[in-house]
């Protein structure tokens, strides 16, 4: 069994945002990028599925330091690590790299496909869906854990008021990932300077596929409005007017 | 005369038996993993001297060392005595004699045998009396042993002189024989049955301790003094790197550690010393670097122990902690324990066993090269509050390159001291720069986990943007990148000039480079930073600092090299409270307030975080104020609402 994992790099959220010069992107010159949680979660259980029941794992990653991801992927259990051309400095979208992950399950033979069920850049998950309808392939989104049945993939699914269903999809199939069947491991340091030895491949992007159907004309950082106070980020101011707040609503004897 | 064939079976037979019992030890010794401790033998020997003769570490706890002296020296004296009693029958005609064995050492031998007694006497006191919490865990079995053993000696050796006495011979070098030979006469007992039912009880005493070594802590009467002439001469600081022939990074069974972290084992005196200062087991926390120690020693003579790492010593052990140094400090026959703990957490670590914030903490080190998960374009971020810029190191040529670290740069609670370091500097016309976001942690906690290869990461990328700037020293906030840059990345070949600001603040007032506005000499305490004071003694500078900012210094009982961790070290920090009884830095916090001084003096900015934690957590904030060293020094043309003039006197208005 093959597996092809998707990895994207998000904007860090722990840094400040602050908009392009046209207000249509977020500026990235300044910006941390990390792993998208839920494709680290993915990769772990494409991890865990190959420790269960033998895979070869190909991992994608897409973004600004992705090499760095690529490696972490390796140490992990990765067998092959792919990084993904993109757009410089443009997020990640969906529509978009759905064309290149699509060729890429093709020439790489993959029987499943996993990926985070959502990204920062992608809130309504439409990777899994996109890249399901363009292979024609069964889809499933927000997995909580998922096995290798006699050849069939059973696929447990997370819904509201803690119910949970589970599937058997036959393969090949493309699966968002919401949480990994164990929590993502940690890799040592040691394992990641081994595993930087290893060739990353590269892959072109690929044309979306898609008619463009709509564009993004504006973004709003997140801001005021008017229901909010900001606290500001000096710590003993906080507390002091934190603690006015509750006084001021009855809720301590400040 | 039978008895010569008869002694030498005996004797045979013991020196046999306790070679056998010796057999796994020697064996896993000869089999152990090479460690160079055979260099600079003129210091080993000194250290030595110093360590068994002037029984320097034994004389910190007085009564132990006392009666551990008086034991030792009587010991040597009274070896005459079985040099004799063996001598005198295996080869018939040997004699002490000629040399002064009826006179002066017959004085001495009768003399010793009362020390030895009286030294006995008082360890019977010390751990049936006194009962001190270090022995908790010991062998008591042991101890009584022993102490049944040498009673037995000592008395048979001065019946068999008393009878000899009563038999004839000359008593006048022999007082105290004399007086038990009188007490024969009393008891009208036969002189030459009961000489020689002495010897015989004697011979066996001797020839059962000798057997019974093996098996016990009294290893050390044979393995202290190798222990310790093998003792590690590295700074305290490097932690012990990775033999290159080691397939993974950690230890995960006994047979891999070296010789020495084996020899250590089979050393241990069980005196409880180190579990004593070990502010992890002052905690609660399942950790005692005696049982650490005892634990793995039992482990190495039973074949089918289970696994070395999550069996023999658990992973909260290993994990609890604090590589605060202090065990080491304590212990007197040198056993390393650190390096035996790191080595399992790199077992550790290398197999992915990190609890959940540890291994927040590491992903956050290995993607952003900080612990807090902070943008490294943060890092400079408390130089904006200043009122003037901070020279970037990478772009022009400093004097001083000031690496501040991950507490001081991004802590909200400790960005105010960092900032008033800064303006000392200035004050003082320092020439300094900082690397903005090129600096990384320093990694010297990252190590102590067990996770040297991202040390190696955060290190060389620390080493590579240093050695792009021009500079002559550099300067560090943080105890704990002093400690690294100074010496673990010697390992790199990376040999800086690294000094504590403390050092250099000492340094700009006594060149007189610093208007200091002296306060009213109210009385503060200080607590010595690990990473400052045990590992890199720097006793001293925060001590003059505080003198020379105008106060006077009252030192806590546990100060300097006995100074008692604030518990946040070795990446104690990045893990819960989970079985914590008491926090040490609030254990701390209690000492202080024994002394009834209004300020508590830090030198370390997670020693800021900590102790004020400890006072909120405590409510005693208000009775006593956690201050950095550098905030007590005020300066004459310093702005007015700077400096700590409101607690001056020791008046502390919150
Ligand atoms: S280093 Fe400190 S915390 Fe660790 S075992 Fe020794 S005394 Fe205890
Ligand atoms: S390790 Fe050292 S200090 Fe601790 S019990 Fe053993 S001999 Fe004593």
């Amino acid at each position: 069994m093959k597996i092809l994992v998707v990895l994207r790099m998000i904007p860090d959220s722990a840094g400040e945002l602050e908009l392009t010069g046209d207000g249509r992107g977020i500026d990235r010159e300044w910006l941390d990028f990390q792993l998208n949680d839920f494709d680290d979660h993915a990769l772990e259980e494409a991890i865990l599925l190959k420790e269960a029941a033998g895979a070869t794992v190909v991992a994608v990653a897409i973004g600004e330091g992705s090499n760095r991801v690529l490696q972490m992927a390796v140490a992990r259990g990765a067998d092959e690590a792919i990084a993904l051309e993109a757009e410089a400095d443009g997020m990640i979208d969906s529509r978009a790299i759905a064309g290149s992950i699509v060729a890429l399950a093709r020439s790489k033979a993959a029987d499943l496909v996993l990926c985070g069920v959502q990204s920062t850049e992608d809130l309504f998950g439409q990777l899994v869906p996109y890249a399901g309808a363009r292979l024609g392939w069964p889809h499933v989104s927000g997995s909580s854990r998922l096995s290798i049945e006699a050849s069939a993939l059973r696929v447990t699914q997370e819904r509201g008021g803690g119910i949970a269903a589970t599937y058997e999809i036959a393969l090949p199939a493309v699966i968002g990932v919401q949480t990994a069947s164990k929590a993502p491991r940690y890799v040592s340091g040691s394992k990641l300077r081994e595993a930087s030895k290893t060739a990353m491949g590269k892959a072109a992007s690929e044309p979306a596929g898609f008619e463009r159907s709509a564009e993004i004309v504006a973004l709003r950082l997140p801001g005021q409005r008017g229901t909010g106070e900001n606290l500001g980020d000096n710590p003993e101011n906080v507390a002091d007017r934190l603690a006015s707040i509750l006084a001021a609503k009855g809720f301590a004897g400040v | 005369m039978s008895e010569t064939p008869i002694l030498w079976i005996v004797t045979l037979a013991a020196v046999a038996l306790t070679l056998w019992r010796s057999r796994r030890y020697v064996a896993t010794l000869a089999l152990a993993p090479g460690a160079s401790r055979f260099d600079q033998p003129w210091r080993r020997l000194e250290g030595l001297a110093i360590a068994i003769g002037l029984h320097r570490k034994m004389l910190r706890k007085q009564l132990s060392g006392i009666l551990h002296a008086l034991i030792f020296v009587s010991f040597f004296v009274l070896f005459t005595v079985t040099i004799e009693a063996f001598g005198s029958r295996l080869f018939p005609g040997f004699s002490l004699a000629p040399i002064g064995g009826d006179s002066w050492i017959a004085l001495l031998q009768d003399l010793f045998a009362v020390l030895m007694l009286v030294g006995l006497g008082l360890a019977v006191y010390q751990r049936y009396i006194l009962k001190p919490a270090r022995f908790r865990g010991s062998s008591g079995n042991d101890a009584a042993i022993i102490y049944a053993l040498i009673l037995l000696i000592v008395s048979s050796l001065l019946i068999e002189a008393g009878a000899r006495i009563v038999g004839g011979a000359d008593g006048s070098w022999r007082p105290v024989a004399s007086l038990v030979a009188d007490l024969l006469r009393v008891l009208s007992v036969q002189a030459h049955p009961t000489e020689q039912i002495a010897y015989w009880v004697h011979i066996g005493a001797i020839l059962a301790f000798l057997v019974y070594i093996p098996g016990s802590k009294h290893r050390h009467m044979f393995l202290a003094a190798p222990n310790i002439y093998f003792r590690n001469l590295e700074p305290a600081g490097t932690a012990p790197a990775v033999p290159p022939e080691r397939e993974n990074p950690g230890v995960a069974s006994l047979a891999q550690f070296d010789w020495k972290q084996q020899l250590d084992l089979l050393s241990c005196t069980e005196c409880g010393r180190c579990q004593a200062v070990c502010p992890a087991y002052a905690s609660g926390l399942p950790l005692s670097p005696k049982m650490l120690i005892t634990d793995m020693r039992d482990a190495l003579a039973d074949e089918t122990s289970t696994p070395l790492v999550g069996g023999v010593i658990a992973e909260e052990t290993l994990w609890a902690c604090t590589t605060c140094r202090a065990c080491m400090e304590a212990c007197p026959v040198e056993i390393e324990h650190l390096p035996k703990i790191i080595d399992m957490r790199r077992h550790l670590v290398d197999e992915g066993h990190v609890s959940p914030m540890l291994q927040d903490a590491l992903s956050n080190l290995t993607r952003l090269g900080n612990s807090m998960g902070k943008p490294s374009k943060m890092r400079a971020r408390w130089t904006k509050e200043l009122g003037f810029p901070v020279k970037d190191a990478r772009s022009e040529p400093v004097d001083v390159l000031w690496f501040v670290g991950d507490y001081a740069s991004y802590d909200p609670r400790v960005q105010d001291v960092t900032r008033k370091v800064a303006e000392l500097f200035t004050a003082a016309g320092v020439d300094f720069g900082i690397l903005f976001d090129a600096e990384r942690n320093s990694g010297n906690d990252v190590r102590r986990v067990g996770e040297e290869g991202l040390f190696e990461t955060l290190a060389q990328s620390n080493i590579d943007a240093i050695r792009e700037c021009s500079f002559n020293r550099i300067v560090t906030t943080d105890p704990h990148s002093l400690n690294a840059l100074k010496n673990d990345y010697r390992h790199f070949g990376a040999e800086f000039e690294v000094l504590h600001y403390t050092a250099l603040l000492a340094e700009l007032v006594t060149a007189g480079r610093l208007d200091i506005a002296p306060a009213g000499g109210a009385t503060v305490t200080y607590h010595d930073p690990c990473y400052l004071g045990r590992y890199n003694g720097g006793f001293d500078a925060p001590r003059d600092l505080i003198k020379a900012a105008g106060y006077a210094l009252h030192d806590m009982p546990r100060c300097r090299e006995n100074s008692f961790c604030c518990g946040a070290g070795g990446g104690r920090i990045w893990q819960g409270d989970d079985g914590v009884k008491e926090r040490p830095s609030e254990n701390r916090i209690r000492e202080a307030l024994g002394l009834g001084v209004g300020i508590f003096v830090v030198a370390c900015p997670k020693d800021k975080v900590m102790y004020t934690a400890a006072t909120d957590a405590l409510g005693v904030a208000g009775q006593l104020k956690v201050v950095d060293v550098a905030e007590l020094i005020r300066l004459r043309e310093a702005p007015a609402a700077e400096g700590y003039d409101r607690i001056e006197g020791g008046a502390i208005n919150g």
